[in-house]
């Protein structure tokens, strides 16, 4: 008992299971905005519409009681604020960046989740329910797969069932090959009767849902509570761990732990006093420079190259332009 | 025979432009029926009309006597219409499989999961029948035009389409290749299905086709029986006068001493492996040495390497003597090596940018248009507006925006700048494509011009008729390296051809 | 049936009442919001443009607030002008103010005339090289600088907290009373408070007209050199750009750089014009990069218009700022200054396309 106790007590076992606990937002965040990037669309506003998605998650477990309608109401928010840059820039053609950025400046920080969590007073007061961890404390407490993998919530287990769904989707289904031929060759998707509006529209919005779930990861889990600017930046490493996952699920799950670890370790290093004197700002920073050092190291013309993002993303398919 | 599609009074204008007007087309069951025009005379906007990817402003289709609408691609593919475009619809990192199933409803393609190996059997079959194989699991990148484009007839067939449109098919084949598809598509026609064959080359129209409809500025001219009609004839219908067909000027002129060198040159392709494989050519002042080949070997980075777009990994270029470094345009430039590229709206000019700051585009640096670092705006303005007067430009005036002006005017701007330039050596790729039979004689004519000054020429074309019209040398490029040469005036087709095809010697 | 087709000349007058057709529909937009969550609309607004505009305390309290906004709104126009989306004018800012800061504290004992020229030197420094790492890893790395650039803000919002609140810096205030009990920054020597232009009642700071006089500057230099006509060529075509045998590269280093620069002298003006201190929490809760990204798309990244927008959206800031409160919401900026964005996208539709409305071509027995 005693020896595992101390297996799961020490400092790697601990970490890794922060990477899961912080890792599921992005997980989620980065399996939605790989949906609307395999469609063409970048979305660079996966930032606001998580906090939209927490706030409104939040709110909803508040009045409701339920963890269920909570989730619901987080996805349908977050997928309310894409279907706004779904808008945007697949029928009025807008700049896909600006746009995304502009998607982030109203729903982000100091945006329209601040306002909402203002205007229905949900600042400053514990989560009425939680997602909790439930499978029993016998399996919880088993040696390092416990605490890393069985103590979790349903969050965290649904996330992997996503990232097969996604998988399975994109690889094997008609509907996930259709999908791809748009992020790649809009021209041959249309020439072949996809309707690649539809479809842009369709994974976006998606994408918005994934997003805002995400969100609600914050606020009905891991803090919990809703707080302006909850998330702090948790969008913005998602949309870089598409890139890192090579826009493959299987990738985002590896990625979305590997950033999450490095949001746990600040606590975990204070917490056990390892490197007192190194500055909290110093393991605060880690994620975002990881961040950097990883797409630096995957930009490489090399990778790029052979392992790429989808043809057109980024441009809008116009069929009647000469 | 009976009528399978007939287009009534069509019409279809777009900002600026009215691409067909009023035109009629009827094309009969069991025949191969070519649609003549040259370029920008509408023949595309038609079949992308009758393939509903355009809706026609006025007018009527029906197919088998029954009036229809499309109101998208989907619509028209169920109707039975395929179409082998000359931009290949597909999608490049899918295998032959995905994209022959790609947005299919019926059969396989109606099922959620998506079983490759039936597909694969499929496409094997069809690709037997018809003499078209192809590897159902390769990956299209990987594949050369010809085979690309078989894979685009196989999405056709496996579609069981009746009718097929195929849009200027032989740009990226050998003259044998060529042949060998216009027997599939006599095979085709045989049983039943009506070909579509739209052209702009005579002798093609001649070989493949039962009769031929001629468009010209978006209008019907005649539709003939290809057996009674001769190519001048056609020429004639095309373009509306009597045209002299691409033949050869000899030019009187002296030819000099060698002012591009290439020897032994490799490079990199972007795909990995190598685009050019230890290529030697020589081209002298005063000489038009053309590049013939099949698209897709080496063609491009050649042009590139030349010009400095590209870093060479072996071998060297030298320019009048001078040995250059590679891998700099700028010092391409310098040395007086002027580059006419295929892709004239997107390397060749800024597109949104003036025709005017086009015209500067290379010569900004210094000279007469700049004081310091400051640009006289005045100067280049009357700079642009000379260059305008002096090549015919039409369109516009130096503040109109490059992407606005035609292909033969845009054509025209670019050859204006790197002609003012005063090189020694102009690199021109496929300069005449998309062009109409007006600005393709005016283009050689500039191209002519260029050598009797002392320019040295190197053309790089998928044109044979247009290298046999100008070329004092012809070297066929295949798999990155120089496979042989003739003299202009003594090539024969079938002899290009077999070198194109790599059959060496 | 609703088409959409590319208008082959943009008239004069639809780029002018775009912007402003833009604004109104996104006051409407925010009418309709405050509605629904139960704020007056008309009182909100009246009270919105009077704190902002109304009076010369509201124009001075605007100017304050467009400083730093002009600066970022430069600073991301120059940048995007080239298509190098720089997100990173809110971390060049912060990294200008600590380098202008120290440079505060050095000299700031000797006269205005040397203090305020370092500063806005060392802002400039400060931010250049923080843009330069975006810069270096997108000009040879290939890597993307909007998510790289973004990274680094955060990174900079820490390396000014670290300063203030967990070292005993430079910059830190160690000496005075009540620095011993709220860590603060150092206060910095008079000679490096900027001047204030005196204009009819108005307090003109110094930043500001640095900023007009910048502004002109880049409009001078992306018009009329040759340095600005490269980035046109390199912004609208790259491929035209290497054709033609201009230094991509080097441009990209120059332009971010620049970029960087701008922000870095607005955070130098944040330190010399308004707060004589290094201020962590006032400068990374407010914003002023993000705001400047909404500023550059709204002004169509010409430096004149960016001065105007700045102004007005200062106002507008300055007003939800002096708001703030109970009754007044807060994020209402974020929410207008999004709105007011997605509408002037939408207009841009109309500038550059047609909107057609067809009957479905009819099929004749």
């Amino acid at each position: 008992m005693i020896l595992a106790a101390g297996i799961n007590d020490s400092v790697i076992v601990v970490v890794l299971a922060s990477a899961v606990v912080y890792g599921t937002p992005l997980l989620y965040a980065a399996l939605g905005e790989l949906l609307a990037e395999r469609s063409g669309v970048l979305n660079l506003g996966v930032e606001g519409m998580m906090l939209v998605g927490a706030v409104m998650g939040f709110w909803a477990v508040q009045r409701t009681g339920s963890l269920l309608i909570a989730i619901v109401v987080a996805a349908v928010a977050g997928a309310a604020m894409a279907l706004i840059h779904a808008f945007l820039v697949v029928t009025l053609r807008a700049n896909q960046i600006v746009s995304g950025l502009a998607l982030t400046i109203f729903a982000g920080a100091a945006g329209l989740s601040s306002y909402l969590g203002n205007t229905l007073n949900v600042a400053d007061e514990p989560a009425r329910r939680t997602f909790d961890s439930f499978l029993p404390h016998s399996w919880r407490s088993a040696k390092v797969v416990g605490p890393i993998l069985l103590d979790n919530n349903a969050l965290v287990f649904a996330s992997w069932g996503c990232v097969i769904l996604v998988a399975l989707y994109l690889n094997r289904t008609r509907l996930g090959l259709n999908l791809r031929a748009v992020g790649e060759s809009p021209a041959a998707a249309d020439a072949m009767g996809i309707n690649v509006t539809a479809y842009r529209y369709a994974h976006t919005v998606a994408g918005g849902a994934f997003a805002g779930v995400g969100g609600a990861c914050f606020s009905l889990a891991i803090t919990p509570q809703w707080v302006d600017g909850l998330t702090s930046g948790a969008g913005w490493i998602a949309i870089a761990l598409v890139i890192f996952a090579f826009w493959r699920p299987t990738l985002c799950i590896v990625g979305a732990y590997f950033f999450g670890a490095f949001s746990g370790i600040p606590f975990t290093f204070q917490a056990r006093g390892i490197l007192s004197g190194v500055p909290p700002e110093l393991f605060q920073a880690l994620p975002y420079v990881m961040t950097v050092v990883v797409l630096v190291l995957v930009s490489s013309a090399g990778a790029r190259r052979r392992l790429g993002a989808p043809g057109a993303l980024g441009t809008p398919y116009v069929r009647e332009e000469r | 025979m009976a009528a399978a599609v007939e287009l009534r009074n069509i019409t279809k204008r777009f900002p600026g432009v009215v691409a067909n007007d009023g035109v009629d087309f009827e094309a009969a069951e069991g025949e191969v029926h070519a649609l003549l025009g040259e370029n920008g005379a509408g023949k595309s906007t038609l079949s992308n009309i009758l393939t509903g990817l355009y809706h026609p402003d006025e007018g009527e289709i029906r197919l088998w006597g029954k009036p229809v609408a499309f109101s998208s691609p989907r619509e028209a593919l169920e109707a039975g219409i395929g179409m082998v475009h000359q931009h290949f619809r597909l999608v490049p990192p899918f295998t032959v499989s995905e994209n022959v199933i790609l947005g299919d409803h019926r059969g396989e393609g109606k099922k959620f999961v998506v079983h490759p190996r039936r597909i694969e059997r499929r496409v094997a079959e069809l690709g037997e029948r018809y003499r078209i194989a192809v590897d159902p699991r390769a990956r299209v990148w990987q594949l050369s035009l010809g085979e690309q484009q078989r894979v685009e007839i196989l999405k056709a067939l496996y579609r069981e389409a009746r009718i097929l449109i195929l849009d200027e098919p032989t740009a990226v084949l050998t003259p044998q290749e060529s042949a060998s598809l216009f027997e599939t598509l006599r095979v085709m026609a045989d049983e039943g299905r009506t070909i579509v064959f739209i052209s702009h080359k005579l002798h093609e129209v001649k070989a493949v086709s039962d009769r031929v409809t001629v468009l010209r500025d978006g209008r019907t001219v005649e539709t003939v029986d290809t057996a009674s009609a001769t190519p001048r004839s056609l020429a004639a219908l095309m373009v509306g006068r009597e045209v002299s067909l691409a033949e050869r000027v000899e030019r009187t002129g002296d030819v000099g001493e060698p002012v591009l060198e290439v020897r032994g040159l490799s490079a990199a392709g972007d795909r990995g492996g190598d685009a050019l494989r230890g290529l030697d050519l020589t081209v002298c002042a005063g000489e038009i040495v053309a590049i013939a080949g099949v698209a897709g070997n080496g063609q491009r980075e050649l042009a590139e390497t030349i010009t400095g777009m590209r870093a060479p990994t072996h071998g060297e270029v030298v320019v009048a003597g001078n040995r250059l470094h590679g891998g700099d345009a700028r010092e391409a430039i310098r040395a007086g090596v002027a580059h006419v590229p295929e892709d004239r709206l997107h390397t060749g000019v800024a597109p949104s940018l003036s025709i005017a700051s086009n015209v500067v585009l290379k010569s900004y640096r210094g000279g007469e248009v700049t004081r310091g670092p400051l640009l006289r705006l005045r100067a280049i303005r009357d700079h642009a507006l000379e260059l305008i007067r002096r090549y015919d430009v039409r369109g516009g005036g130096p503040e109109l925006p490059a992407r606005q002006l035609s292909g033969g005017n845009l054509q025209k701007v670019v050859l204006a700048r790197e002609f003012h330039g005063e090189p020694r050596v102009l690199v021109v790729a496929s300069p005449t494509r998309g062009l109409d039979v007006g600005s393709i004689e005016t283009v050689h004519g500039y191209l002519r011009d260029a050598a009797s000054n002392g320019v040295g020429v190197l053309l790089i074309s998928e044109d044979l008729d247009e290298i046999r019209a100008l070329a004092d040398r012809i070297a066929v490029m295949y798999e990155g390296s120089i496979v042989g040469e003739r003299r202009g005036a003594e090539a024969t087709v079938e002899e290009l051809g077999l070198l194109m095809a790599g059959g060496g010697e | 049936m609703i088409r959409i087709e590319r208008r082959l000349v943009q008239p004069r007058w639809l780029s002018v009442a775009v912007p402003i057709g833009t604004v109104v529909v996104a006051f409407g937009v925010m009418t309709i919001v405050l509605l629904a969550t139960h704020h007056p609309p008309g009182h909100t607004f009246d009270r919105l443009f009077t704190t902002g505009f109304g009076g010369k305390d509201a124009l001075n309290g605007t100017f304050v607030a467009a400083t730093p906004l002009l600066f970022t709104g430069l600073c991301a126009a120059v940048a995007f002008r080239m298509q190098l989306f720089n997100i990173g004018g809110e971390g060049q800012l912060y990294v200008g103010a600590i380098v202008g800061a120290a440079a505060a504290i050095a000299l700031g004992n000797h006269s205005g005339w040397v203090s305020v020229p370092a500063m806005i030197a060392a802002g400039a420094a400060g931010g250049a090289a923080f843009a330069l790492i975006p810069g270096i890893l997108r000009a040879f790395f290939s890597t993307n600088e909007i998510i790289t650039s973004l990274m680094l803000n955060y990174v900079g919002a820490l390396v000014i907290d670290y300063l203030i609140f967990d070292s005993q810096s430079y910059w830190r205030d160690t000496s005075s009373p009540t620095a011993k009990v709220f860590p603060q920054g150092k206060n910095f020597p008079d000679a490096a408070s900027w001047p204030l232009a005196h204009a009819g009642g108005l307090l003109l700071p110094f930043g500001f007209l640095a900023g007009i006089v910048i502004a002109f500057l880049i409009w001078v230099l992306y018009t009329r050199t040759r340095f600005g006509f490269e980035v046109q060529v390199i912004g609208d075509s790259p491929r035209a750009a290497s054709y033609a045998g201009m230094r991509t590269r080097r441009k990209i280093l120059a332009v971010m750089a620049l970029s960087g620069a701008i922000a870095g002298i607005g955070g130098a003006s944040q330190d010399g014009d308004f707060r004589h201190t290094l201020d962590p929490r006032g400068l990374t809760s407010a914003g002023y990069g993000y705001a400047g990204i909404v500023i550059a798309a709204l002004g169509r990244y010409n430096p004149f218009a960016v001065v105007v927008i700045a102004f007005l959206l200062g106002g507008l800031q300055n007003a939800g700022f002096a708001l703030q409160g109970a009754d007044f919401p807060s994020g209402l900026v974020g929410v207008l200054q999004g709105l007011i964005l997605f509408c002037a996208l939408g207009g841009e539709l109309l500038v550059r396309y047609r909107i057609r409305f067809d009957r479905q071509v009819a099929a004749t027995a």
